[in-house]
């Protein structure tokens, strides 16, 4: 059931996000849906399924746009890996910590894409890079985490009370 | 089962993700059409694309549509008198090309510009990424695309396939930083690099680079892409010049380009084959005019006469 339903998630945000929310996007702009996600849901459940939610968002990614095979999926489950180690150590009700955690993993993620792609090539200007796409997206990241995080952790709750114990995957 | 997770659950996550560096790096550097997984996957996601894509432009069409009614009156109109205008230069534009075969068939001149094979194809979703500028067409081998086919729109070069799926092909466009096409400047034939840049794909435009410092090119001049490339076929609309500029070094020049595509909101494009270009035109007419041609060939008959006579004055 849980399996099935978070695949369901993935899918669903896949195909949103890349076809219906470019046309929401603010000049160009739009919050990575998949990151969100794959946070929330390590902040939730814990650091193996988040790398494993991760793992899948970023294999989706790779197929259908990544020049090589591997690197989102990488990326993607080490965020999910990293994010889900702090899930013991905070309350999952809290409204104010998914926000803080879900810009922390989009400013790492834009740093890793950055570094890997552009600054060894000498091209993309800092400057323009963080005042332009960054901040807004960090703005705009906050506000879409508030409202997904809260749709999620109800999904999570109603799963784990059909589940009445806690199953784990691993 | 579960215990034996429990216990190399450790090592199983660094295998996992060694295996994924592996792949990263053996799958890097080379231009393969996908592999039968991403294929199979792609079979099961693309129709749903392919179907968002379809509502959402539905959605947006019938809403336009009903909002500026008189302002398509007028277009239409407009539009009219252009057809109109188009048909009647097309007419005379297709006497030119005749008479272009005719001559160049004197000269003996294979054609420069030939035509290609092409396929029409739609784009069904995008990278919702910040950095790139790949999108997802809805052709792919089934459909005879494959890898390093070339992308365009009725104004211009649009991109190149990345990779190919059986139902579905990764492109990247022209704006897209990874992206490089050789190109020059069709007045002055100066020769460059048309590149993504980051920076300037925000605004829709790319540069071109590698113009030489002495080089006559000029704002306004028209690019299109040169002979000088495997993938891209000569002779392909670009964009035009909105700015020139002379690198740090000072032995070379850049150019800011505006490409003619709007590369921003594509919706339908052709995907065109390189290798199955028809050259048509060398061999084709020559039945055609032979017959046609003799009460003018008197003339004509002097063109291959005249070379000789030039080298005799000499």
């Amino acid at each position: 059931m849980r399996i099935l339903i978070t695949a369901l998630i993935i899918f669903v945000n896949f195909i949103l996000q890349t076809t219906l929310f470019p046309l929401l996007a603010i000049q160009g702009i739009f919050p990575n849906t998949a990151l969100i996600i794959v946070t929330s849901y390590a902040l939730l459940r814990g650091s193996k399924e988040g790398a494993i939610i991760g793992g899948g968002c970023g294999l989706l990614m790779d197929i259908f746009f990544s020049k090589m095979i591997g690197f989102y999926t990488l990326l993607y489950l080490a965020i999910g890996l990293l994010f889900g180690r702090s899930q013991k150590t905070f309350y999952r009700e809290n409204y104010i910590l998914p926000v803080i955690f879900c810009i922390i993993s989009t400013l790492l993620y834009q740093a890793v894409l950055y570094i890997t792609g552009f600054m060894f090539r000498g091209e993309g200007n800092i400057l323009y890079f963080l005042f332009s796409v960054l901040v807004p997206e960090l703005v705009y990241t906050a506000i879409v985490t508030i409202i997904l995080y809260r749709i999620l952790f109800g999904i999570n709750e109603w799963l784990e009370l059909k589940e009445k114990y806690k199953y784990r995957l691993f | 089962m579960q215990q034996f997770f429990e216990k190399y659950k450790k090592q199983l996550l660094r295998g996992g993700v060694l295996l994924l560096v592996l792949i990263t790096v053996i799958a890097s550097g080379k231009q393969l059409n996908v592999t039968l997984l991403e294929s199979a996957i792609g079979v099961v996601v693309t129709p749903f694309q392919d179907l968002t894509t379809g509502i959402s432009s539905w959605v947006d069409e019938t809403v336009t549509a009903s909002r500026n009614k008189a302002d398509l009156k007028k277009e239409n109109t407009e539009l009219k008198n252009q057809i109109a205008e188009l048909l009647e230069e097309n007419r005379r534009l297709a006497m030119y090309e005749e008479e272009n075969a005719t001559l160049s068939l004197l000269l003996k001149i294979a054609q420069k510009y030939p035509d290609y094979e092409s396929v029409g194809a739609t784009v069904i979703a995008k990278d919702p990424g910040v950095w790139y500028d790949g999108f997802t067409i809805d052709k792919g081998t089934k459909d005879d695309v494959s890898a390093n086919m070339v992308l365009i729109a009725p104004e211009g070069l649009v991109g190149k396939v990345l990779e190919s799926g059986m139902t579905f092909s990764k492109a990247q466009s022209i704006l897209d930083s990874r992206s490089a096409v050789p190109a020059m400047s069709v007045r002055t034939g100066d020769l460059g690099v048309v590149k993504g840049n980051y920076t300037l794909s925000a605004d829709g435009l790319c540069i071109m680079e590698y113009i030489d410092a002495q080089a006559e090119i000029m704002v306004g001049d028209e690019i299109v892409t040169s002979h000088l490339s495997d993938i891209y076929p000569a002779g392909l609309a670009i964009g035009k010049v909105l700015e020139l500029e002379t690198d740090t070094n000072g032995l070379t020049k850049y150019a800011v380009i505006q490409p003619y595509v709007d590369l921003k909101h594509l919706d339908t494009i052709l995907v065109i084959d390189k290798s199955s270009a028809i050259e048509k035109v060398p061999t084709l007419p020559n039945p055609v005019t032979a017959p046609a041609v003799p009460e003018e060939s008197a003339e004509n008959a002097e063109i291959p006469d005249t070379p000789p006579e030039g080298e005799g004055t000499e």
